[in-house]
């Protein structure tokens, strides 16, 4: 007996020791349904899964770059990303020429950085220069090029800049969203002696980062957390006149693992999560939601869904070239059961899809494009008529050569849902008799293969960042670097592609919307008939927040919640923050 | 006596300095060997290729892979381990922070761990007693479990009792999730030296002279049973730091486990072979002071 106690003394003390080496608890008090009405003060817990490589966000691709630009700076507009509109930001209004080419921007008066220097047209002069600077070689600038040339900007007078395009652009200035207006008096030391690119590292001193945006940085720890203070200077008031944001505090806590973050909010010790609710989290969420701990909202459907293609680079599939076939993609498209991807992996919250625009692209949706039917009698024809038959009884199918018909396909390793898609696939192939080799990676062995084009089919997802096709053009057109199946070709290398790229660079400069919307349903026609790369499903987007987060405007876009964190706030309640 | 033990530290110490090398120029040349580098992401994030290709020439990644191996041996002659291709920072800066965590996260888990010897003299003492069956058999069973499988266990009950906090800034949880599983293998192996103890001669004799049975165990069985546990003591130390890489990265503890996984998945050179050698200069410094404290406790280890 004497022992026990000695073990649990032990114990007892390495528990201690244990709570003594931690850090402070921060943990949101669930069950506490936030009110409609905004109320001020209160610190927001979000998780994240990767962070910033730099706060300077012109040197910094990634998402969360993007996310913590959104928190510390702003642009001339925004784009409200739960209805696609354009919404007046640091541009309280602009006009444009008839050709659409020259843009007026009024900037707000009275807006000063974080560190007070007031904002002018200077900002945002400064801000392109950086831009497209070539001795800073933006990670962001191709995205702000038009018809790959820069845009020219102009102050008129101090609270006045021109914005000249170089060509017609359909989705006009919504591209303006994705720059971050910069402090000419903070950087252009940096950008004139050709430093810009260390500027603002992750080790910077944290004083020096100063923005335009709703929060300022207060405390960087790599590794655990990024806390975001309200910025006093902050200009915008919400339409009560409250200030905004109404949160005193949003800290990013970095969680590496997806499992670890659903945990945390199903725990109560984190109010919102780096993206939607995986499926395998879905039940036990709508549980809690149930109970008041958590709320899900419907964001709508994905306009980012998984899909198949195959390599079709030339000299790719020497050995088969049946794997270039458009038959072998509409065999597939037939053998697959889609609605079986719909229920087992999505929990039936998916739709059946025919191409890259789903639902949640709204006005751009073809409603009668229909996906392939499942018809694996039809498949199994198609691939007979390209000599793909069972010629030695074993069931599976040979090529003319007589060696079995088999290709590997690549997927993320750890993304239950492209595995168990892939797996479904899998299946549903061998049915037919084609034998498919799964090979779950690392992402980025697997999008080093992808880049490198040694692979025979990829099963993966690239997340766009906006409704309008045609800011979606490197996957469009045939010399884009997203053309999944043979990025970058230096002409068309296909009549129909040739095809999808003249009615796609004429509807993104046509200013008619109709006109437009016929021509993406002209070059949605053609993929889906040529089946490049095959669509299965869209998933709705499901988001979870704790019950006391308020404001909560869900988006199919990243960042799904935070994009709007100067919206959000916390439910006051005695001891909830700590 | 003295200059044979320095002789003897200075030989490990040599050992331990290539090991370290060893590690972290294979850790340099296994990332070129994988598919993808610093600039893949890049890629994703749809930057166009005159970017990419300018960020290549930046980060040296244009260069062969001899060229860009001796440019960092070049570097770590002048103590200088390289900047992160993915945070833009120099790799040093980035290391020291992450390792202080990962120190404190092995120091504890270790102090936990200990449970496992007084735990293994008291079983291995009466191995048919009822603590005895209980406890091999949840030591059978932690040692036989993965530390990905522990490590969820833990945050499942930690979330669902909120008696083991799962915010990241908590030392508890991973130090238990790596501490467990060393306790039951500590546990076990104490258990079946301390009862192989019991039965030596010596041990039979002095019990027959009358010494109490518990001077016998803790005193006699249990510190001549202790030069097994001495002897995996490098087994123990590597299985603290190659299990922290799962570990911190389901807990969200940022040492340098976590570091090293995110720099693989970005394919940062520098920052992978940093990791590398500073994980492999923990691994050595604890063996080296383990193979110190075996050979000052046993005079045949230095003349083996």
């Amino acid at each position: 007996m004497r022992f026990l106690r000695l073990f649990f003394a032990i114990v007892g003390f390495a528990a201690v020791l244990g709570s003594a080496c931690a850090g402070p608890k921060s943990t949101p008090e669930p069950g506490q349904n936030a009110s409609s009405t905004p109320q001020s003060g209160g610190r927001l817990v979000a998780t994240y899964r990767t962070e910033p490589s730099s706060f300077n966000r012109y040197v910094a691709p990634g998402a969360a770059d993007d996310l913590v630009a959104r928190m510390i700076h702003a642009t001339l507009v925004r784009m409200d990303r739960a209805t696609g509109k354009l919404e007046p930001r640091l541009a309280r209004d602009w006009t444009s020429s008839p050709d659409g080419l020259t843009w007026v921007f009024k900037l707000q008066e009275g807006v000063t950085f974080s560190d007070g220097v007031p904002l002018t047209s200077a900002d945002v002069v400064f801000s392109f220069r950086a831009l497209y600077d070539l001795k800073v070689a933006s990670e962001i600038a191709s995205s702000l090029l038009i018809n790959d040339k820069p845009m020219q900007a102009r102050a008129l007078d101090a609270h006045t800049v021109s914005i000249v395009f170089p060509s017609p652009y359909a989705p006009g200035i919504e591209l303006l969203d994705a720059l971050p207006i910069l402090p000419e008096h903070k950087l252009k030391a940096a950008l004139d002696a050709g430093t810009f690119r260390d500027a603002w590292s992750v080790t910077a001193p944290l004083t020096d980062i100063v923005g335009l945006g709703p929060f300022v940085i207060e405390e960087y720890l790599p590794g655990r957390r990024l806390v975001f203070a309200r910025n006093p200077k902050f200009w915008r008031h919400d339409s009560a006149g409250r200030p905004m944001p109404y949160l005193d505090r949003l800290e990013l806590q970095f969680v590496a693992d997806q499992n670890t973050e659903s945990l945390r909010l199903q725990a109560g010790e984190a109010d919102v999560t780096t993206g939607g609710v995986r499926f395998e989290d879905l039940t036990s969420l709508q549980d809690l939601a149930r109970r008041g701990k958590v709320t899900l909202q419907d964001a709508g459907v994905s306009i980012s869904p998984d899909a198949l293609w195959f390599n079709l680079e030339p000299g790719a599939a020497a050995d088969r070239p049946w794997l270039q076939r458009e038959e072998l993609r509409h065999a597939i498209a037939h053998a697959v059961n889609r609605q079986a991807i719909a229920n087992t992996v999505f929990l039936g919250q998916a739709e059946e899809i025919a191409g890259p625009i789903t639902t949640g692209h709204g006005e751009w949706f073809l409603p009668d494009l229909r996906p392939a039917a499942y018809d694996p009698a039809k498949a199994t024809a198609l691939l007979a008529s390209i000599g793909l038959t069972d010629r030695n009884g074993d069931g599976l199918l040979d090529d003319a050569r007589g060696r079995t018909a088999s290709f590997a396909l690549l997927t993320q390793k750890g993304h239950s849902v492209r595995e168990r898609t892939a797996a479904i696939i899998k299946e549903d192939l061998r049915k037919v008799g084609l034998t498919v080799d799964l090979a779950p990676l690392e992402a980025n062995s697997m999008r080093g293969l992808w880049r490198d084009k040694k692979y025979d089919a990829i099963l993966y997802a690239v997340e766009f960042d906006a409704f309008d096709p045609a800011r979606n053009m490197e996957f469009w057109l045939s010399s884009g670097s997203f053309h999944f199946w043979r990025p970058g070709q230096k002409a068309p290398a296909t009549p129909w592609e040739a095809h999808i790229d003249d009615v796609m660079t004429r509807e993104s400069m046509l200013l008619d919307p109709a006109r437009r919307h016929e021509l993406v349903a002209d070059a949605q026609r053609v993929l889906a008939e040529h089946a490049p790369v095959l669509y299965f499903v869209a998933p709705h987007v499901t988001v979870a927040t704790s019950a006391r987060v308020g404001g909560v405007s869900a988006s199919v876009l990243t960042p799904s919640v935070l994009w709007n964190a100067e919206g959000l706030f916390v439910s006051a309640s005695p001891g909830a923050i700590r | 006596m003295r200059s044979s033990l320095a002789r003897f530290a200075l030989a490990r110490l040599g050992i331990a300095s290539l090991f370290v090398l060893v590690v972290a120029a294979s850790a340099f040349l296994l990332v070129q060997l994988a598919p993808g580098d610093a600039t893949t992401d890049l890629f994703l994030n749809r930057v166009d290729q005159p970017a990419i290709d300018a960020a290549r020439h930046r980060l040296g990644l244009d260069q062969p892979v001899a060229a860009q191996l001796a440019h960092w041996v070049g570097g770590l002659a002048r103590f200088d381990l390289g900047q992160s291709s993915k945070f833009g920072a120099p790799v040093a800066g980035l290391l020291a922070n992450r390792l202080a965590n990962t120190a404190s996260l092995a120091a504890l888990a270790l102090l936990m761990a200990l449970v496992g010897i007084p735990l293994g003299i008291l079983t291995g003492a009466r191995p048919r007693g009822l603590l005895a069956r209980v406890v091999s058999v949840v030591s059978v069973a932690l040692v036989c479990c993965p530390p990905i499988v522990g490590t969820l266990a833990l945050l499942f009950f930690g979330a669902a009792t909120g008696w083991l906090s799962v915010a990241p800034d908590h030392l508890m949880l991973p130090a238990l999730a790596l501490a467990l599983p060393l306790a039951a293998m500590l546990e076990r192996l104490q258990s079946q030296a301390v009862a192989q103890a019991m039965r030596a001669p010596d041990i039979v004799a002095a019990a027959a002279r009358g010494i109490p049975a518990w001077r016998l165990i803790w005193l006699h069985a249990g510190r001549h049973a202790l030069r097994s546990v001495l002897g995996v003591s490098g087994i123990v130390i590597a299985t603290l730091f190659s299990g922290s890489v799962a570990v911190e990265t389901m807990t969200a503890w940022p040492g340098l486990g976590r570091l090293m996984l995110d720099a693989l998945s970005g394919r940062d050179l520098y920052l992978v072979a940093g990791c590398a050698m500073a994980g492999a200069a923990m691994v050595a410094a604890g063996n080296l002071i383990a193979d110190l404290l075996r050979a000052a406790s046993d005079p045949r280890v230095v003349r083996a």
